[in-house]
């Protein structure tokens, strides 16, 4: 504790002091965090909206051609999502160029075949390259099957038979997920874009506060000094890790406060998140906003101009949540220990737990911390050793 | 250190808090999840003890939770009967999905019922006996378990209802109570006020009504089906057929009754129909919209000799009889409800209706083996509680006229009442979404309209089922004709 204090009374408090003036400075970068910190959570909670208005509000607009030879058929298909109109006639292929998203064809002779017993066909025109085809035919289908239902019951009932012969067993479904477990399909992208977050929003600062530095030639003033390399690497990661962290916890926090605009219970979700849950997902953020700085900043160093870092990091970024969403596709079981321990799918695996609600065991956060935390010490060692060699300067 | 040790101490903290909001507790009771069938998602389920003797089944309670918890009353759903199971009303939850977003949805076996110790007496499924033979079997039914039959009334029910809501820490509950759990509801009202918040009520009950006096009721939804039948102009082809119901019902011959066929089996087993069941059955087909569109074909065809039709019919409500505990039943019925009407209501109920005295008879003979001490209300007191009640037009045992006599001491009720529904309309067209609204905002005044749109399904006109339009049958010959030319030319 004291040696901490006196370093940071000493020339390493100032070094620390300048990094984080220069990285909080520069308004582009800071603004550029801000935006992307904001833009996933909106996106999602405004998806969500738009999903279920989708699924519940938007209705199937039908022409029934030869509604007169059933007018039976018409009234039970109307109501719900189906808004029939009679048509006299017309071209199916023109009306479905038009206002119609499905078109169904009554033929004459259509009551005589049904009281026949014939199963006359009604014929149904798709256009199966249009969006709206498979819903227009999924609501039709249901309308049509109640109705077909009803049909059926009659005529075995008529002829003496209960209509449960019909159905010779019956399928109960029997979902085992809960209420806030079924949030994780919804939510199941957010670790990945917290973790993407955490990328672009130390981006800026990881490049300028290295080959940024290198090629206004205050790096080398600041090697100069009498101070330990690892002191200077650490003052820049903590530094770069403080920009990254607030993005995280921007996006962390929009997220949960948009949370009750989104129509999750509509949806069959509950919204399980805690507070506690929150304060959890944020600590755990740090340990690996820290080594997202460092790599950051030692791929920076090695990269030959600041363009050059730029690239790289850019590639960077979208790296790891690639791999993320790879594992997840892969459906690879992630739930053993080490796995824990592994950066990045640890952190992941943890924040879909917290973000529906479930516990995450505090002997699992802690390991898997103390890995990435090991994994930022050696980084931070091998950078002070880079940091020694003259080449590194000269790279532009 | 210190300091590092505080944090460690917070965040210690912070994962203790995290784990026990995760356990479920409730009222010292734990609950177990399960599932009942027509519904997919998993319940919490307790099995509560309680008092009394003889017999001390344990309470089956079940609760859906709420996708969505917001502090919002907890609606309890009564089962009707008096003889049918909470659970079995499972299937209603799906219409009720607006509702479960926001509240619990309680169910509770009443004792003697589904899981909480149903009491059969193995003759669910035999109601086709003859009326001594089935007394008989109900009395020896009895005699096995005198006590517990004694022990079952609406005021137990009532008691381990309230004893429910306290264990499962429900400051007010809100009840949606069908048929006869209207009764129960509104006793439940009447006895713990301050227990309850609002009140659905769908086929309602009233304390004072005699509601096993059914004769007229049906007679009424028989006319209403009449009704509608004459105005449905596929229908109306069918021409007299009530007549021909008064006279096959006028003309029974027990001795040349027919046999009806097995809607299972299809074979021709068991005993010539009585008179009774005869009547019966043409009441319990009138229960159900759908069913009852079938009914004047069917009738149509009986008096032409041809039972399949009626026989089919019956196949509808195999399920619903084989959920009644009868035990429960009789034990309620004859102590609530048998013993308070007398002859002369009997006669005045049953003239001039096809009904007559058959659904009574069943009850009154049972009752006689069935010997539980008389269990009388006292006169319902004044409440304010928001009420919603239901009713079907054509409801053939609590038609619509019942809630709008018997319930004057309910101050904030509102009546909806389906044109040509049936018993129990809350699953159907917007009326799930009207109950949701009304305990949204009780005090509001529902706007019904929609209700409307309900109507009455295609009646059945002939073997192939609704007649679906176009041309008529008596028009085919003609037009197939015209259409043969037109082919040909």
């Amino acid at each position: 504790m004291n040696r901490l204090a006196s370093i940071l009374r000493g020339p390493g408090g100032a070094l620390l002091y300048k990094e984080f003036l220069e990285a909080w400075r520069d308004r582009r970068a800071l603004w550029m965090a801000i935006c992307f910190s904001l833009m996933f959570p909106v996106m999602l909670a405004a998806g969500s909206v738009f999903m279920l208005k989708k699924h519940t509000e938007e209705d199937t607009r039908l022409a029934l051609l030869g509604a007169a030879h059933a007018p039976l058929l018409e009234d039970r298909l109307r109501g719900g999502s189906l808004k029939v109109d009679a048509l006299d006639g017309g071209d199916p292929a023109a009306l479905l160029a038009g206002d119609y998203d499905i078109v169904l064809s009554v033929q004459d002779g259509f009551a005589e075949g049904y009281r026949n017993f014939e199963a006359p066909p009604l014929y149904l025109y798709i256009d199966s390259s249009s969006s709206a085809a498979v819903r227009a035919q999924r609501h039709l289908q249901e309308r049509l099957g109640v109705f077909r239902q009803l049909v059926v019951q009659q005529r075995v009932i008529a002829r003496g038979v209960a209509p449960q012969l019909l159905a010779p067993w019956h399928l109960e479904v029997r979902d085992v997920s809960t209420p806030s477990r079924r949030g994780a399909m919804l939510l199941a992208m957010v670790p990945g874009l917290l973790i993407l977050t955490l990328f672009v929003a130390s981006l800026a600062t990881s490049v300028d506060t290295s080959a940024g530095e290198r090629e206004r030639l205050s790096l080398e003033t600041l090697l100069l000094q009498p101070l330990p390399a690892w002191q200077v690497i650490l003052a820049k990661t903590l530094a770069v890790a403080s920009m990254g962290w607030a993005g995280a916890l921007l996006a962390l926090v929009a997220l949960v406060s948009l949370m009750p605009l989104m129509p999750l219970a509509e949806l069959g979700i509950q919204q399980a998140t805690t507070a506690s849950g929150v304060l959890t997902m944020g600590l755990l953020l740090l340990p690996l906003a820290l080594l997202v700085a460092v790599v950051q900043i030692l791929l920076a160093l090695r990269s030959r101009s600041f363009k050059d870092a730029q690239t790289q990091l850019s590639i960077l970024q979208v790296a790891p949540v690639v791999l993320l969403m790879m594992l997840d596709m892969s459906r690879a079981e992630l739930g053993g220990f080490l796995w824990q321990l592994v950066p990045l799918v640890g952190q992941q695996q943890w924040l879909k737990a917290l973000l529906v609600g479930e516990t995450v065991p505090l002997m699992t956060l802690l390991a898997g911390s103390g890995a990435t935390l090991l994994l930022v010490a050696v980084a931070i060692r091998f950078g002070a050793t880079a940091l020694q060699r003259e080449s590194l300067l000269s790279a532009a | 250190m210190a300091r590092t040790r505080q944090i460690f101490t917070w965040l210690a903290a912070l994962f203790a808090g995290l784990c026990s909001a995760a356990h479920v507790v409730a009222g010292g009771a734990a609950a177990e999840t399960c599932y009942l069938d027509g519904w997919g998602n998993p319940l919490h389920c307790y099995r509560l003890p309680v008092e009394g003797k003889p017999e001390t089944p344990r309470l089956a309670v079940m609760v859906a939770p709420a996708v969505h918890d917001s502090g919002e009353e907890p609606l309890y759903l009564l089962a009707g009967g008096p003889g049918q199971a909470a659970s079995d009303l499972a299937p209603l939850l799906n219409a009720f999905k607006p509702i479960n977003r926001e509240r619990d949805i309680v169910m509770v076996d009443r004792r003697g019922s589904g899981r909480s110790g149903a009491f059969h007496c193995g003759i669910e499924d035999q109601l086709s006996l003859d009326l001594d033979v089935f007394a008989r079997k109900l009395a020896r039914c009895y005699l096995q378990r005198p006590e517990f039959a004694e022990s079952l009334s609406s005021r137990q029910t009532v008691e381990d209802l309230e004893m429910v809501r306290l264990r499962l820490g429900h400051e007010q509950i809100a009840l949606w109570g069908g048929s006869w759990g209207t009764r129960t509801a509104l006793l439940y009202q009447q006895w713990y006020p301050e227990s309850v918040s609002e009140l659905v009520l769908d086929a309602v009950a009233p304390i004072d009504t005699k509601v096993f006096l059914t004769a007229r009721a049906a007679e009424e939804a028989l006319r209403t089906l009449e009704r509608d039948c004459a105005s449905d102009p596929a229908c109306a082809r069918l021409g007299d057929w009530r007549g021909r119901l008064d006279e096959m019902l006028d003309n029974w011959d027990a001795g040349r009754a027919p046999v009806l066929p097995d809607p299972l089996t299809g074979k021709l087993s068991g005993e010539p129909m009585a008179r009774w069941e005869f009547a019966n059955a043409i009441r319990t087909v009138l229960y159900d919209p759908g069913a009852a569109a079938q009914l004047p074909y069917a009738i149509t065809q009986a008096h032409q000799g041809n039972l399949q039709p009626l026989a089919g019919l019956s196949g509808l409500f195999l399920q619903a009889a084989e959920s009644m505990s009868m035990g429960l039943t009789f034990s309620v019925a004859c102590a609530e409800e048998l013993n308070r009407i007398s002859a002369a209501e009997v006669a005045a109920d049953s003239r001039g209706t096809f009904l007559g005295t058959a659904f009574f008879d069943l009850f009154k003979h049972g009752c006689r083996g069935w010997p539980v001490k008389e269990k009388p209300y006292s006169t319902p007191e004044p409440r304010e509680h928001p009420v919603l009640l239901i009713s079907g037009e054509a409801d053939p045992i609590t038609p619509p006229r019942y809630a709008e006599v018997e319930l004057g001491y309910l101050a904030n009720r509102q009546h909806l009442i389906v044109a040509s529904g049936g018993h129990i309309n809350s699953a159907r067209g917007c009326i799930p979404g009207l109950i949701a609204s009304f305990l949204a905002d009780p005090a509001e005044a529902l706007d019904t309209t929609c209700s409307g749109q309900i109507g009455r399904p295609p009646f059945m006109v002939a073997d192939y089922g609704p007649d679906i339009g176009g041309v008529s049958p008596q028009d085919v010959e003609a037009v197939g004709k015209v259409s043969g030319k037109e082919a040909g030319q």
